[in-house]
């Protein structure tokens, strides 16, 4: 008989004043980064046994604020927001203070991240671009490429684990991966299996598998096949070729706006339109080239309108953060079925 | 949108030149008295108001005529659509056979005039395997058989843009001694960054623009050969081949519509590509075209080019000028530095005891960006730019020839184009007598007022569409 996972709410976390889109773990798992529609930035930290709002960073930008990320060092966060600049905060001093705003996108800027390697960003836009930036020694940031590659909408950019390669999505339904050759960064592979608007990717651990979701309610996973791989898979050049290998669906009702893949534990969470969490496991003896996802838990109503963002803690393997359109911040805690 | 350099697609060209999505004139309805009728649709679309006594009217269609596009401030003038056809090889094609039949009849008819860029050529040449000098005779006498009347090269007029440029850096050095916003002094020259300089930084930016005209513009303002010929600008047909679809862009602005003679400075721009296409259409191989005369007007008999690189050299004639009139010295060799990436490197002259000057070529958009921000944030430390829209500048324009299947690698195509480039000689156009004696003969002297009107420009800040309704998703 097998104990069932379960998803359990630990606490809810207000504040925000609208919608919020998104929230982001420091990577040492003890501060929770938040952003949305009030354009704030909200810092939650544990005092005790409860969280509570550490910082609220206003006065960065003049819109929307959709994406938040933390640097690999953990001292800077960068906002990307429809007013179409990506605000950089440094709390070098203790308190954040927005050191520098990015401009060049044409329009409202869906996504930021930064690279592991330390140095590089990567902004996307409805502008269709997607924009690499470089970090100089005396924390200019300048523009090391413009990538017109989608047709539409870019909703999300996210690097890969250990390489410095990025993988972006958008409305045109495709996934890209780029990296730099020689005097430029270009896109070298187009993943395309979603029928619709695919609004977020994200690599497991090792940066050989990625998850994606999509409007079309469902979740792919992808497979890296590298030169010389045994399968026979063909390959160009010295890059390894991604193939579709498992589409989960009929588990979400409505648009799937996130998934995180905890480095932790290996599982996937899902943010989805129909208000709802829900936790995907592998199985035990799934084939790397088929593999079989299973539905490990799941909370219905999560919150009480779309889940916008969902995140892993980095470190606590059972600790988990969502956000919604209903203006809350969540915490949850995971336990394992036996 | 394909051949537009990579600033203009991205500043979403549709923006301001347009076929508008969502029409937002109001169509002026005549309202009659009485209670709103029934409308009846025939099976030929036609519609018919059927009253509530019964009486049928037949309903006139709504139209909206292009005057009213014109004098409508939510649309922007001219549809994109419209201004491509009205500059292509078809356009040509059309104006030449109408002129031929007027020839015909003894009817009066246009000068044809064919201005080409050496980089055109250049991607001619390396397409057909013909070194520069055959292929503009090639090219020459190609266009004469067609009917053109006079083929000239747009390096003569660039000895204009350059000696201006020159001038023009050092006034505003002589003047940043007491206007810190008169330096970094920016390249004119390309369109794909005025264009994304206006729609998208505005005032802030262009006052460092520097006013002198292009090359191709100031070939289009040159009325003193349309005196030479006995002719007006308005009996004239210009047109240009140019490497990329940009020059379209800047024949057509206002600044450069004569309002005297009602005609544009330059009537037609094709590219390099798009000759191409006509010499597959006439199926021939440039190679096979028998040679023409070429046109001496202008005093070359040879065809001579400029330093400094495939943009035009704008860099490397203003550093060596200020290198005399400022620091006093003759400079050798430039060196050249590379920065982040091959389409962005800087050059210091130095002399001693005088102040250093430093000065940049930025090519590509993500170089202009950072060219950009940095004066935006006062932290340029550039004298001068020479910024350019194209990755590799001019001779890797989005008009030039496309490599077809199994042709070369774009690297070795583009490194046999700025080969054929390089290969002509060079000339000083501080040493071109008949540049010299223009400026006496039609421009009255340098500095004058007519050069002014005639190698200067000025820019305009465009306003920013927020209006949802122009969005295109």
């Amino acid at each position: 008989m097998i104990n069932m996972a379960t998803l359990s709410a630990l606490c809810t976390l207000e504040g925000h004043q609208d919608q919020v889109w998104c929230v982001a773990w420091n990577p040492a798992g003890t501060l929770l980064a938040s952003c949305g529609s009030d354009k704030t930035i909200r810092i939650w930290a544990e005092e005790g046994s409860q969280w509570v709002c550490k910082s609220v960073l206003t006065e960065g930008h003049q819109r929307t604020i959709r994406t938040v990320a933390w640097s690999p060092c953990g001292n800077y966060l960068a906002s990307a927001s429809f007013d179409a600049t990506i605000g950089i905060w440094s709390r070098k001093e203790g308190e954040f203070e927005c050191i520098a705003t990015l401009e060049g996108h044409e329009n409202e800027v869906k996504a930021v991240a930064w690279a592991s390697s330390g140095n590089l960003l990567a902004t996307c836009s409805r502008d269709k671009s997607v924009w690499i930036w470089e970090v100089t020694e005396d924390e200019e940031f300048e523009c090391a490429s413009v990538l017109s590659a989608h047709t539409q909408d870019v909703k999300s950019c996210t690097w890969h684990p250990n390489r410095d390669v990025l993988a972006s999505c958008s409305y045109d339904n495709t996934i890209k991966l780029f990296k730099e050759e020689i005097d430029d960064w270009s896109c070298y592979a187009t993943l395309e299996s979603h029928d619709s608007t695919v609004w977020k990717v994200c690599f497991d651990s090792e940066g050989h598998r990625l998850a994606s979701v999509s409007d079309d309610k469902t979740v792919k996973i992808w497979q890296e096949y590298l030169p010389g791989n045994q399968e026979g898979i063909p390959t160009v050049g010295n890059e390894g070729t991604w193939k579709c290998v498992c589409t989960l669906s009929g588990y979400h009702d409505r648009t799937i706006f996130d998934i995180d893949w905890s480095q932790v534990n290996g599982r996937l969470v899902t943010g989805c339109g129909d208000d709802g969490i829900r936790i995907f496991s592998e199985e035990v003896g799934s084939d790397k080239n088929a593999p079989s996802f299973s539905m490990s838990a799941s909370v219905r109503k999560a919150h009480e309108q779309d889940v916008n963002s969902v995140a892993w803690n980095p470190k606590v393997s059972s600790l988990l953060a969502s956000c919604s359109d209903d203006g809350l911040v969540k915490l949850w805690r995971f336990k394992d079925g036996e | 949108m394909a051949g537009f350099s990579s600033a203009l697609q991205l500043t979403d060209l549709n923006d301001f030149i347009t076929p508008s999505q969502e029409c937002i004139k109001p169509v002026k309805i005549d309202r009659t008295a009485g209670k709103v009728g029934k409308i009846r649709i025939e099976d030929d679309g036609t519609y018919y108001n059927v009253s509530d006594t019964g009486v049928e009217t037949k309903l006139q269609k709504a139209q909206i005529t292009l005057n009213d596009c014109l004098a409508c401030s939510g649309c922007i003038t001219s549809a994109e659509s419209v201004l491509i056809t009205q500059q292509s090889q078809d356009e040509l094609y059309r104006v030449l056979q109408e002129n031929m039949a007027h020839i015909a009849n003894n009817e009066s008819f246009k000068l044809v005039v064919v201005s080409v860029s050496p980089q055109a050529l250049a991607s001619l040449a390396a397409k057909y395997s013909l070194s520069m000098a055959d292929a503009n005779r090639k090219l020459v006498g190609f266009f004469k058989k067609l009917g053109v009347h006079h083929v000239f090269d747009t390096t003569f007029s660039r000895n204009f843009s350059l000696l201006e440029s020159c001038r023009e850096f050092v006034r505003r050095y002589k003047e940043s001694e007491v206007n810190k916003k008169v330096l970094p002094m920016l390249a004119s020259a390309c369109p794909g960054w005025i264009c994304y300089a206006e729609k998208t930084h505005g005032s802030y930016i262009l006052p460092y623009i520097s006013t002198v005209k292009s090359p191709q513009q100031i070939m289009g303002s040159l009325d003193y050969f349309a005196r030479c010929m006995g002719a007006t600008p308005d009996n004239i047909y210009h047109v240009t081949v140019m490497p990329c679809f940009d020059k379209k862009l800047e024949a057509s602005r206002s600044d450069f519509y004569n309002d005297v003679y009602s005609t544009r400075d330059v009537d037609c721009v094709i590219t390099s590509g798009e000759v191409d296409l006509m010499l597959a259409k006439e199926n021939i191989s440039l190679a096979d075209v028998e040679d023409g005369t070429l046109d001496t007007l202008f005093g070359a008999d040879a065809m001579v080019g400029h330093t400094g690189g495939g943009s035009g050299g704008y860099l490397e004639h203003i550093a060596r000028y200020a290198a005399g009139q400022i620091l006093g010295t003759e400079l050798q060799k430039l060196n050249f530095k590379s920065l982040r990436n091959q389409d962005f490197q800087e050059v210091t002259i130095e002399a001693d005891g005088k102040p250093t000057l430093k000065m940049a070529l930025a090519y590509g958009f993500r170089n202009i960006q950072n060219i950009v921000q940095k004066i935006k944030r006062n932290k340029c430390p550039y004298h001068f730019v020479e910024i350019m829209a194209c990755p590799s500048g001019c001779t890797n324009g989005g008009g030039q020839i496309r490599l077809a299947e199994g042709e070369s690698t774009l690297k070795d195509r583009l490194a046999d184009v700025t080969g054929l480039y390089n290969s002509v000689p060079v000339q000083s156009p501080w040493s071109v007598e008949s540049v010299t004696s223009l400026y006496e003969e039609w421009l009255g002297g340098v500095d004058s007022e007519k050069c002014r009107q005639m190698l200067h420009t000025q820019y305009h800040e465009v306003e920013k569409m927020t209006n949802a309704l122009t969005i295109k998703w």
